[in-house]
């Protein structure tokens, strides 16, 4: 038991580390272009040399990782290379937003795959099917269209108020929300229903139910202590997808978040956000495996059998 | 069986009229033909979109690039991944269990991510094809590799074996070909996710250059013309939608063939 808890720790830990390097790499591929885009090509020769050593881009590739792993670990990430501010700030002034949307989401998903986990064979069952293979932006279109301009329910873009906690105008996360948890339950619920048709065939379940035990009690007692180690896994491979998600929800309806953030330091490669972005992002869906990991270690003696995405 | 055929040979046609609808549309699809978010009437039966051009036929010319860059990484990432798993799932040695631990690992990471991580450094379509490539063809892999090492012991490979086959031609004339259902159903999965995936980039504004049409980048532009013209709106998210649905649709009609 233990030895699990310190073998899913370290896996973490090196799965982290993994991201951290492969984050780092993938970006530090092209050291020039933050300086080239914000001078926009006007500044060539020793003055973009000058440039780019004050910047630090001229040091070895590994110099420059260890410096910033060491910049994480004490909470400085560096400075954004075009507006100059510190990514610490900008992180801290959009992360709220991107979390309130991404529990949200959780919190409207999680029920709705468990009542559509059932739902093999049936109706809703091709409706999950279809709702999973949508990409997510026809899925918020497709409710703009229907609570913003049909219905008038909603504006149909989410501008928050400066200054103001995202929740202080509940209208305007509807949208978001939404389309962030509708794809996702389809999605988790896809994943799961296979395993539940699986044990709900078994013959303790029918024996339970000819019993005449209730649903909710077969439900709970015998169906979820078997579900529970892939359906934790499918949840915290979805909070990953859903912390993904922020970055079309947020441009989409025009919110600003750490999803808003990372696709507008990609397109000015703004090399320290985009990093300290994506691997928090990353930490996020390495925090959900461990705690599926662990909860799996709980509930479980035998190995934890992981989810599929497909 | 005849749902089947039925099914194919829509999505077939479908894919057809796709590709082939930039030549159908020609340089309607970029030129100001009416007022901005004109809607519907005689000569533009889907109105005009934000700059006042013909939404349909920017609908007609708009599928076939994200067709393509969804395909084609489709493509390159069963292949890779189908490769990769049946080697795995052959040898089974120490190098081969490293490449499904690792590609069990790269299946938690959402494509999403990775795809914007690549975009800093390279184009749209090429960050489509690295986020496909490095978070599906894990998923084939550890598929292909199940399968595979259940066929070892199968009557017809021992028989080729006894032949005196190298295993190589074994893998690709025995073990694949008796399991091209469950492949062809892995890149019809792929293809729906790359599509997804295509989708969401050119949203992002990583997808084709404009003034050249694209279903996701229309929805992007004519959100804000919603109440004025729906359709420049509605018409590209239904395409979308159809287009990703039969994939799917596909891909589980060959999945079931297998009889999983």
């Amino acid at each position: 038991m233990s030895l699990r808890v310190a073998g899913a720790l370290l896996r973490a830990g090196a799965l982290l580390l993994a991201a951290a390097v492969a984050v780092f790499a993938a970006t530090a591929a092209l050291p020039a272009d933050a300086i080239a885009v914000r001078s926009g090509g006007r500044i060539e020769g020793e003055q973009l040399a000058a440039l780019r050593a004050a910047a630090g881009l001229d040091r070895p590739v590994v110099v420059r990782f260890l410096d910033w792993l060491g910049g994480l670990l004490t909470g400085d990430p560096g400075a954004s290379l075009v507006s100059g501010r510190p990514v610490a700030e900008l992180v801290g002034q959009r992360a709220l937003v991107s979390a309130v949307l991404v529990v949200g989401a959780l919190v409207l998903a999680v029920p709705l795959a468990v009542a559509l986990a059932r739902s093999r064979g049936t109706a809703a069952g091709v409706l999950v099917v279809a709702a999973a293979a949508l990409p997510p932006v026809v899925v918020g279109v497709g409710l703009a269209a229907l609570l913003a301009g049909g219905w008038q329910l909603v504006p149909p873009v989410s501008l928050l108020p400066a200054g103001r906690p995202p929740w202080s105008r509940p209208a305007l996360l509807v949208l978001p929300v939404l389309t962030l948890a509708l794809p996702t339950a389809a999605y988790a619920a896809g994943q799961l229903r296979g395993t539940v048709a699986d044990v709900i065939a078994r013959p303790f379940v029918r024996d339970a139910e000819l019993r005449g035990v209730p649903g909710p009690a077969v439900a709970l007692r015998y169906v979820g202590p078997l579900v529970a180690a892939p359906a934790l896994r499918v949840l915290a491979v979805s909070a990953g997808a859903l912390v993904a998600g922020t970055t079309v929800v947020e441009t989409l309806f025009g919110m600003s978040g750490l999803g808003e953030l990372l696709v507008a330091a990609v397109r000015t490669r703004d090399v320290p956000v985009v990093q300290a972005v994506a691997l928090l992002a990353a930490a996020v869906v390495v925090a959900g495996l461990l705690l599926a990991d662990l909860a799996a270690a709980a509930t479980s003696s035998g190995p934890a059998r992981r989810g599929r995405r497909a | 069986m005849t749902g089947r055929t039925v099914l194919l040979g829509a999505t077939t046609a479908l894919l057809v009229i796709v590709l082939g609808g930039p030549a159908l549309a020609g340089d309607t699809a970029v030129r100001t033909v009416a007022a901005p978010w004109a809607p519907p009437g005689s000569g533009l039966p889907l109105g005009a979109d934000a700059l006042g051009r013909d939404v349909l036929a920017r609908v007609l010319a708009g599928g076939r690039d994200l067709a393509l860059v969804a395909g084609g990484s489709a493509l390159v990432a069963t292949v890779l991944g189908a490769g990769a798993g049946l080697w795995t799932g052959w040898s089974n040695g120490s190098v081969a269990r490293g490449l499904a631990a690792a590609a069990d690992l790269l299946l938690a990471v959402p494509l999403l991510l990775l795809a914007l991580v690549a975009a800093v450094a390279l184009p749209g379509p090429a960050a489509v094809l690295v986020g496909t490539v490095l978070g599906g063809a894990p998923l084939t892999l550890r598929v292909v590799a199940d399968v595979t090492q259940a066929s070892r012991g199968a009557g017809y490979v021992r028989a080729a074996l006894g032949r005196g086959e190298p295993a190589a031609t074994v893998l690709l004339r025995e073990v694949l070909p008796a399991h091209s259902a469950l492949v062809a159903a892995d890149l019809g999965m792929r293809a729906v996710l790359a599509l997804q995936l295509a989708a969401a980039l050119s949203v992002l504004g990583f997808g084709s250059a404009p003034p050249a049409p694209d279903w996701a980048g229309m929805l992007r532009d004519n959100l804000v013309g919603l109440p004025v013209n729906p359709a420049a709106v509605l018409a590209p998210a239904v395409a979308l939608a159809v287009l990703a649905a039969a994939l799917a649709a596909c891909a589980r009609t060959a999945d079931g063939r297998v009889a999983r």
